[in-house]
């Protein structure tokens, strides 16, 4: 069977201007977090990130589209022991993604020569709104950062303008503010009241690329009443940027990634800001990724079960926010050689770190967990086909080819 | 048009939870740590009406007096229900909607955050014009707090009409208890602690220069207060970070009480004669592994000082939101937020010092606030259904306390 996925041409259909491009991935892994909500450890094994996706183009490219299914809502249901993770009702358990994770068509360069060299683009569907940085499925870590809620706004139905010129493109986009509550939702277009929610929120997205490898970005959204779905909840003002390097020299690859993301919410009541910066070397079989990140997180009353929170919150209280300041190190190896459509990447990563109260309130790190320690291991085995060297979320314009990482770019 | 949409929606939203509700009515068994009995039903309480509300983030309180029902529907407003008052036709189990009233948001970013109701029936005067409204800003549990005081002119029901409103700088208002005779208006004020303003006489624009006393029963740091509420000679105030407490209501000075429940964070109360109710909040731990599960039983001495009788558990909840005794005095109403025991909690005070439950509904959002009156003879707890189906929820609860 692997020899049949490494041979499998990743492209199944190449007839004139027309292709799909199928591909996927999962993760054996066993996590084991210290602490957890109450005190104590706990270990897991699960399958995490498992995708499949589509990715095609017509017409020389003029219409693309990506299909991605998220399985999370079966291996995952209760979410994964993640350290500091939050959002959607979770906490210390990274949620389980929707099952129609991405559904996304695009129109490229649709003014063709007209204007020139510009390259404009239309993007509907469901997806990643354009803000902020990649996916972290698509990044070198398994385990997310605590800021994937600060850092990507996702699994929104978006309508998106995009204009690229030269270096520079520029992105503007209409989307629901609702975020799902599990696997199986949808975004929701328009509430039972009449009130439409899609074109309640939005993002817009600078990209500039003034050297070869290297991008910057900057990013402003307001999502509206992203935790009731029916609306009625407060704006969340959200800014992010970040700047990329990515090369592959002829030894393998450099990858370094630094970001800031800032979100208020209630009026400079819950102000969050998150600091994160990541790198990583592949030097021909083996990949050494790090990740430092210090991140705010809210923390919101707790339900019985002690991962999960009031969501939505009836009430707009705290009862603090915490400090999550994390190293984490990441080890992995190509089991079959760079390039090959299909890889096997044993992996280990481990986290350190620390978490503090700040900003009052009466949430105290000791009580809850025992300790102000953060510590984190998680080892396992990633299998994907195709999708390395793909960033996730990015469509359109942003989605040429100049713009992807090389094939295996980003295996780990 | 509105409205219709929201019928709609409601009927199709609200038909599993109303079920479930019915079906666990006879499904009751918490743990009671003192009280050692298990439930029993002895009669069944009735779901006779559930009011849906906008998803403004929901309802949260209900005030109920002479079959007027003045609904906390946070930035949806307050909406005024005849419940049995006649001006309308309305009752219990069809509650007719008379107005509403979206209050100023007074600069607080979230909205006006309608949270709790207070119509002032004034006995000296004979007025019944004011209707004070608390707006429940964002807040850090244990250190600030944001809101104002609306008052609300509602001598035309039909129209009403905010007039004023009281501000206090780097602090918000929760729940409200009065002593009309006096004109006395008492407000929790979380990390404000206690206030009492002098509602006496017209009121009009920004009236925050009434405030007669302003006291932080814990002191600085060591003070979030939920609830008040005015027994006899004594005001109690429970203190979600410092405990229950009894102060003098004129001079808000401390009598007694305080730093008694270490263990937990508090919630609401209820005081009848010489015995109080106090709950506990489960939002965090304040001890490992202890949720906000508890009812504490107090028993007040003469002077009105509380000393801890007993505590109920209320198993498989995190919250106790709400407490309040029927209007007959047999009854002890408790909601719950969270977990399997979320819901309404009803039990007999045939002993009012080791209170026992005889009925429980599961309502698998939880209930925020629960109101207990008396309407045409029979006993109502008017509650307040959690997002994501908030609603006003009204239970019939006569005969379940014989």
């Amino acid at each position: 069977m692997a020899l049949i996925l490494i041979a499998w041409p990743v492209t199944v259909l190449g007839a004139q201007g027309f292709n799909i491009t199928p591909m996927g991935q999962l993760i054996f892994t066993v996590d084991h977090s210290d602490p957890v909500p109450g005190g104590g450890s706990l270990t897991e094994a699960r399958v995490v990130q498992p995708v499949l996706m589509l990715d095609g183009s017509a017409f020389g490219g003029k219409l693309a589209f990506v299909a991605t299914a998220d399985f999370e809502g079966l291996t995952i249901p209760h979410g994964e022991l993640t350290p500091g993770a939050w959002g959607e009702g979770f906490v210390d358990r990274r949620h389980p993604h929707t099952y129609a994770h991405e559904l996304t068509v695009a129109g490229n360069d649709l003014l063709g020569r007209l204007d020139g060299s510009g390259r404009l683009g239309v993007v509907v569907g469901k997806g990643f709104v354009p803000f902020g940085t990649d996916d972290p499925m698509s990044r070198p870590f398994v385990r997310y950062p605590v800021n994937h809620h600060l850092a990507q706004i996702l699994e929104r139905a978006i309508g998106v303008v995009q204009y690229g010129l030269g270096p520079v493109t520029i992105e503007a986009a209409l989307f629901n503010g609702d975020e799902p509550t599990r696997p199986g939702d949808w975004p929701v277009i328009r509430t039972p009241q009449g009130t439409w929610r899609f074109g309640d929120s939005r993002a817009a997205r600078v990209t500039v690329r003034p050297v070869q490898h290297f991008e910057v970005q900057g990013s402003l959204a307001r999502v509206s009443s992203p935790e009731n779905r029916d609306g009625g909840g407060p704006e969340v003002y959200k800014a992010s940027t970040s700047a990329r390097w990515d090369d592959h020299p002829s030894w393998g690859e450099r990858y370094v990634l630094i970001e800031w993301e800032r979100s208020d919410e209630l009026g400079n009541f819950l102000v969050l800001h998150s600091l994160l910066a990541e790198a990583m070397v592949r030097r021909g079989r083996f990949a050494l990724s790090y990740r430092f990140e210090r991140t705010d997180r809210p923390e919101e009353p707790r339900l019985v079960d002690p991962f999960r929170t009031v969501y939505p919150n009836p009430d707009n209280d705290i009862a603090g926010i915490t400090r999550w300041t994390l190293h984490t190190l990441h080890l992995s190896a190509d089991l079959f050689p760079h390039g090959t459509h299909l890889g096997l990447q044993p992996y280990i990563e481990v986290t350190r770190g620390s978490v503090a109260s700040v900003a009052g309130g009466v949430f105290d790190p000791f009580t809850e967990y025992g300790t102000d320690d953060v510590n984190a291991l998680n080892v396992g085995l990633k299998v994907d086909w195709g999708m390395a060297g793909h960033r996730m979320g990015r469509y359109g314009v942003l989605d040429e080819p100049m713009m992807m990482m090389p094939p295996g770019a980003m295996r780990m | 048009m509105r409205d219709h949409a929201v019928a709609r929606w409601w009927l199709v939203r609200a038909s599993w939870p109303l079920a479930a509700a019915c079906i666990a009515l006879a499904s009751c068994s918490p743990e009671s740590a003192s009280a050692g009995a298990g439930t029993t039903v002895v009669d069944s309480v009735r779901l006779v009406a559930s009011i849906p509300v906008l998803p403004n983030y929901g309802a949260h309180d209900t005030f109920v007096r002479d079959g007027l029902a003045f609904l906390c529907a946070w930035n949806t407003g307050v909406l005024i229900y005849d419940v049995g008052n006649g001006v309308k036709g309305g009752s219990p189990s069809n509650p007719q909607l008379i107005s509403s009233l979206v209050t100023s948001a007074d600069g607080v970013a979230a909205g006006p955050e309608v949270h709790n109701a207070w119509w002032f029936q004034n006995p000296v005067t004979g007025e019944k014009k004011y209707l004070f409204i608390g707006q429940e800003g964002p807040g850090t549990v244990g250190t600030s707090s944001s809101g104002d005081i609306h008052i609300v002119n509602v001598s035309n029901l039909a129209a009403p009409v905010e007039v004023g409103f009281i501000h206090i700088n780097g602090a918000g208002t929760h729940n409200f208890w009065m002593d009309e005779s006096r004109q006395i208006l008492y407000a929790a004020y979380y990390n404000g602690g206690v206030v009492a303003i002098d509602v006496s006489g017209t009121l009009s624009g920004d009236m925050s220069n009434r405030i007669i006393h302003e006291v932080t029963p814990g002191g600085p740091n060591n003070t979030y207060v939920w609830g008040v509420m005015l027994s006899g000679n004594t005001l109690y105030a429970t203190d979600m970070v410092s405990g229950f407490w009894a102060l003098d209501p004129v001079t808000l000075a401390t009598k007694g009480g305080g730093n008694n429940v270490p263990e937990r964070y508090g919630s609401d109360q209820w005081v009848v004669g010489t015995v109080a109710y106090s709950g506990t909040w489960g939002g965090f731990f304040r001890t490992k592994g202890v949720p906000g599960n508890v009812v504490k039983v107090w028993q007040l001495d003469g002077n009105g000082i509380p000393t801890l009788a007993d505590s109920v558990v209320i198993a498989n909840t995190g919250t106790i939101s709400d407490v309040a005794v029927s209007p007959d005095g047999k009854a002890l109403v408790i909601t719950t937020e969270g977990g399997t025991g979320a819901g309404l909690h009803v039990f007999s005070r045939a002993n009012p010092l080791k209170p026992v439950e005889v009925a429980f509904v599961y309502v698998p959002q939880g209930l925020h606030t629960g109101e207990t009156r008396v309407v045409n003879g029979r006993t109502y707890v008017f509650a307040a259904q959690d997002p994501d189906l908030p609603a006003l929820n009204i239970y019939d609860i006569t005969g379940v306390v014989p």
